[in-house]
């Protein structure tokens, strides 16, 4: 704005003059995206500046694809195996 | 001279030189715009109540030429109709009157729409359409949150029930539209005229429609930039990442969750790591994503900060679905169920992760109660007694109904025991016997449908076990058949498998991949991700 040979007369916008005649409810204008996905700071970054660029290193390790669980010494392990004890035991009954 | 009159001297300046930023920042509508704004809209209140003497004064300002030299741009119909509703905004705007302002501004962005499909000179108001299309979808988004004033306005309007999101998200696609099905340079020709915009309107467009909740009304947007839209990778990055995101979200709220966790993880990868609360927002749904498809979030992910609020919610779901603990999955879910359902994520999470928990806990079953034959030379198939599972899936509904674990009757009484709470349980004494736990004192919890084991407090039965395991066999997520005579689940492969659980239980992910497809059908192609 402040660069332009034409001088602005009317209205310097981008000059963020306080204005007085801010209502309450014009802040809730501004306001309100809540937690959805923000604009970013800035329109563009090089590739490199992201995890993208190493696609073979650590964003490899970033998912478990064999997950099961072999345990059969825990709580509710146990749990289940005393159950599956006793109702077996009555049905022989 | 007046303030209109200087105000319009200048945007004809601008116009004839096609300075586009100086446009965008000269038309501003918003309420903290600078005082002069609020003047001229004195102004034009006091001296312009009438509308031809807008329209006199707009017309004399800018007039249309013919000869023009080199470079230079003149008004055009469409740019008059504009600027005249720019003046009559601020003349009749209260932005007290949140309702009014949206009406007058959805008629501004309107006919700015219509300027700016000028072939020739419409691209100078390519910024201004931004900086409008933006202010309008924010006015709208907190419109959408004010349902006391948008249900006045659907009774005084019944012929028209469509919703305001609905109705701006209209206005700033035909901008979209226009950018979309301009002709300057070919379709993988770097952007230039108004096909720069495409993606920008497109996501503004998308975070209205996410933002109020009319997630479906995204699908023209992602069919019309599949058949005609310029390659995504020749746009700056924020603009990726922010329609992949969209993109991402559309595929998880459709049940397209390879198709979401293939977007999502290009946006997560594409994000700079300190940009982290951008970050969070992607892993809330890529983690969901990758788990429907049997993928967890590995440690190094949820040590990263931008898994620290997440990994309270997601952990222990994980957890209980590796042991298909049934009870610690929905007391989970329960705990976080306001926060999930916020974000989209209670329906599919708490429905769809339930064949994963079945094949868990008929894997863990099996491994409780197989036993390897004497004779290693045996021929004969391993197996899961399906009786076992209708024991074990007895035992978790009742858990979920408030039956207590460990039988209090074995350990004696104690002496400050609650009366009631006794006599419930020598009421049920019979019961005991055939399992280990104890009754709840104050009866059975009541479920809801989707917080039992098969709907609500419906009893588990044998044909419940025998339907679930053949679903499972039938998904890919057991391996083998069901043997229904004998009632028992047999397993196919296990000597070339190396052992019966390796080959009963496939691997979930590796399943979900080698699914076959129909021909010509590529799993890893998303459309609306044009990459050409």
């Amino acid at each position: 704005m402040a660069s332009t040979t034409t001088e602005p007369k009317v209205a310097e916008p981008e000059q963020s003059t306080s204005n007085e005649q801010q209502k309450p409810e014009q802040k809730h204008l501004a306001l309100g995206e809540d937690d959805e996905f923000e604009d970013f700071p800035i329109d563009d970054w090089p590739a490199d500046q992201t995890e993208a660029a190493q696609r073979n290193g650590e964003t490899k390790h970033l998912w478990e694809e064999s997950w099961d669980d072999d345990d059969t010494s825990d709580d509710f392990s146990n749990q289940l195996k005393e159950e599956l004890k006793k109702v077996e035991a009555a049905k022989r009954r | 001279m007046s303030l209109v009159a200087q105000f319009l001297s200048q945007i004809q300046q601008q116009v004839r030189n096609q300075q586009g930023d100086q446009l965008r920042s000269w038309l501003q509508v918003e309420p903290e715009s600078p005082k002069q704004y609020h003047d001229l809209a004195n102004e034009l209140r006091a001296r312009y109540s009438r509308q031809d003497a807008i329209d006199k004064v707009v017309e004399d300002a800018l007039p249309q030429q013919d000869d023009l030299p080199e470079g230079q741009a003149t008004a055009w119909p469409g740019l008059l109709a504009f600027l005249k509703d720019y003046l009559t905004y601020w003349r009749d705007v209260s932005f007290a009157d949140l309702l009014g302002a949206h009406q007058l501004l959805s008629g501004l962005v309107n006919s700015c729409s219509t300027a700016f499909a000028h072939p020739t000179y419409g691209s100078m108001l390519l910024q201004v359409s931004m900086s409008l299309s933006e202010t309008l979808a924010r006015l709208t988004m907190n419109l959408n949150r004010r349902p006391d004033l948008t249900r006045r306005l659907r009774v005084v309007d019944d012929d028209n029930r469509k919703s305001v999101a609905e109705s701006s998200a209209e206005i700033i696609q035909k901008i979209f539209t226009t950018c979309l099905t301009d002709r300057s340079g070919t379709r993988t020709s770097k952007p230039e005229g108004k096909r720069v915009g495409v993606y920008m309107f497109a996501n503004l467009v998308l975070k209205l429609l996410f933002a109020c909740r009319r997630t479906q009304l995204a699908k023209m947007i992602f069919v019309n930039i599949e058949t005609i839209s310029p390659p995504l990778s020749l746009y700056p990055a924020a603009q990726r990442v922010t329609f992949l995101y969209y993109l991402g979200r559309f595929n998880f709220s459709n049940q397209h969750y390879h198709r979401a966790a293939l977007c999502l993880q290009e946006v997560y990868l594409q994000t700079p790591p300190q940009l982290v609360s951008h970050r969070s927002n992607i892993l809330t749904y890529l983690i969901p994503s990758n788990l429907l498809l049997g993928k967890f979030p590995s440690t190094t992910l949820l040590s990263r900060p931008e898994a620290q609020s997440l990994k309270p919610i997601f952990l222990p779901m994980c957890m209980a679905i590796r042991s298909g603990n049934f009870v610690q999955f929905q007391s989970h879910l329960a705990a976080h169920e306001a926060w999930l359902f916020e974000k989209g994520l209670l329906l599919p999470l708490s429905n769809r992760l339930r064949p994963l928990l079945w094949r868990s806990l008929s894997r863990k079953t099996f491994l409780l109660t197989y036993v390897p034959p004497q004779d290693a030379t045996s021929r004969k198939a391993a197996t899961l007694d399906l009786s076992h599972l209708l024991t074990v899936a007895t035992y978790i509904q009742r858990r979920l109904e408030g039956w207590l674990p460990g039988n209090p009757t074995t350990h004696g009484r104690p002496s400050q025991a609650n009366p009631l709470f006794m006599q419930a349980i020598k009421n049920t004494v019979q019961s005991s016997a055939e399992t280990t736990l104890a009754p709840p004192p104050g009866g059975p919890r009541k479920l809801r449908p989707n917080e039992g084991l098969i709907w609500g407090n419906a009893l588990v039965t044998y044909e419940d076990i025998e339907m679930t395991v053949a679903t499972l066999v039938q998904q890919g997520f057991m391996h083998g058949f069901v043997a229904h005579s004998q009632g028992r689940f047999a397993i196919i492969g296990a000597k070339a498998k190396g052992s019966p659980v390796l080959a009963g239980w496939p691997n979930v992910w590796l399943t979900i991949k080698e699914r076959r497809h129909e021909d010509g059908f590529d799993l890893d192609q998303v459309p609306g991700w044009v990459t050409l």
